[in-house]
């Protein structure tokens, strides 16, 4: 498994409101190299801007992320040609008309013979049981399979890292069990962000976040019974910040 | 959001002699149509071509009913044109500017509709490989091309959506409440789309070459 490594990892950004910077995340240590890590935590706790750092999509303020032992700032197209991201949105995602144009978008940096390509499309599809859906407007698509197209066009160029951006946020229960059947399938090591904690429980290791800091890190059960504690903590002293017992 | 695969139409797999003709003659046609449109002075010469284009069209199977989904949501834009330049020139040159907008517009349906768009952005790569030498990068062209083709859709879908809420909430006649919200949604989108593709590490620069 690879393995994504954060060094003292802080990301400030500058707001209109205050004079300091609002800190998204505090000096995260992690190494991740189990197979399913899941990420939970509150909304603006800091889940999304820690899966971003992962693909370069945002550059640490302070401190390092490396994907085997790649920099995700100096080294960002070899990381992001190993990881791949998928987003809650996946019509933000899906940037052509159909799903095999999609697919075949992905692979055109990689595979320049356009037969070629159009075959290894066709597997990427196929692996997924989309091929009857690949010619299909993505707005015909249901949003599970509109996530599953998206999924099998970052899957497409077989990279070593899936990181999912709440893939299940936006989707129906059968849509929800078609996806985590999927992910349960897959051979590239999972980093997933997820308020499904039925979806977090499939994970090997899960990470609770908390304003900007790793909260809980450990086993599954564990993490949704430490998340659980923190929002009903949260619900009973709803002005200041919640408290739990730190990471293990 | 609604389903929006109008405007220009998608593809449609099949095997019409329009579907197998080569991509180049395909360009050109679009291309000819476009400087038609200037060079066209009789309105009856306009709609001979529009209706050559329309029965080309029917002829790809790609159906009559896609294509009044290609040209039903100019009619607003055409209205307001046509009536405007009846007014300022006349009936005649007011026909021919709207004859020769739908001719450009199912055109270019027809080359989308028999062509998949990966063979449309290699034929964008091809025709803008001998550029390379000043500088350019084709396949950048190319996603350009390819974003743009998925975006027009999207933003019109944007439109109708917004038109709906601002009618939900009795708004439909201020000019604000349409304009304002599809502004800062086709921004949110360009924003998303280029996410979405740095995250797929395309449109970097030197895509092929061995990386960092």
């Amino acid at each position: 498994m690879p393995v994504v490594a954060f060094d003292q990892v802080t990301v400030t950004v500058e707001t209109d409101h205050s004079p300091t910077p609002k800190v998204l995340l505090d000096g995260v240590n992690l190494r991740l190299a189990e197979r399913r890590v899941g990420v939970i935590g509150a909304n603006g706790s800091g889940k999304s801007t820690l899966l971003r750092l992962v693909n370069g999509l945002i550059q640490p303020t302070a401190g390092k992320v490396a994907v085997d032992g790649d920099d995700t700032v100096r080294a960002v197209r070899k990381v992001r040609r190993s990881v791949g991201f998928v987003f809650t949105d996946p019509l933000s995602q899906l940037v052509m008309p159909t799903g095999r144009e999609d697919v075949e978008l992905s692979l055109r940096r990689s595979v320049r013979n356009g037969r070629e390509r159009q075959a290894m499309a066709e597997a990427a599809l196929d692996h997924l049981g989309l091929l009857p859906l690949a010619d299909q407007s993505i707005y015909e698509l249901s949003g599970g399979e509109r996530q599953l197209m998206a999924l099998a066009a970052v899957l497409a160029v077989n990279p070593s890292v899936l990181v999912l951006d709440e893939p299940s946020t936006l989707l129906d229960l059968r849509n929800r069990e078609l996806l985590r059947h999927t992910l349960g399938g897959l051979e590239q090591q999972v980093i997933m962000s997820t308020h499904d904690l039925e979806l977090a429980l499939d994970m090997d290791r899960v990470l609770v976040i908390e304003n900007g800091t790793v909260a809980f890190d450990g086993a599954p059960a564990d993490a949704v019974a430490f998340y659980r504690a923190l929002c009903l903590d949260g619900m009973r002293h709803p002005t200041g910040p919640a408290t739990g017992p730190g990471t293990p | 959001m609604r389903g929006h695969g109008f405007l220009l139409a998608n593809y449609v797999p099949g095997n019409s002699f329009i579907h197998r003709s080569p991509l180049a003659l395909k360009f050109l046609l679009v291309f000819a149509c476009g400087l038609a449109s200037f060079l066209v002075v009789d309105w009856r010469v306009s709609l001979a071509v529009l209706a050559a284009l329309c029965g080309l069209f029917l002829l790809t199977g790609a159906g009559p009913k896609r294509l009044g989904r290609v040209v039903r949501p100019l009619f607003p834009v055409l209205l307001v044109i046509g009536l405007f330049q009846w007014w300022q020139l006349g009936a005649p040159t007011a026909g021919r500017i709207v004859l020769n907008i739908l001719v450009c517009v199912v055109a270019a349906s027809l080359l989308t509709a028999t062509t998949p768009v990966q063979r449309i952005l290699d034929g964008v790569v091809a025709a803008a490989t001998p550029f390379q030498r000043f500088g350019a990068d084709p396949e950048r062209f190319a996603l350009t091309i390819g974003v743009m083709l998925r975006s027009i859709p999207y933003i019109a879908g944007t439109f109708a959506d917004v038109r709906d809420s601002a009618r939900a909430r009795g708004l439909d006649r201020n000019p604000r409440a349409l304009v304002l919200p599809v502004f800062i949604t086709s921004v949110a989108y360009a924003r998303q789309t280029g996410e979405a593709l740095a995250a797929r590490g395309l449109g970097d620069a030197g895509d092929d070459g061995p990386g960092d």
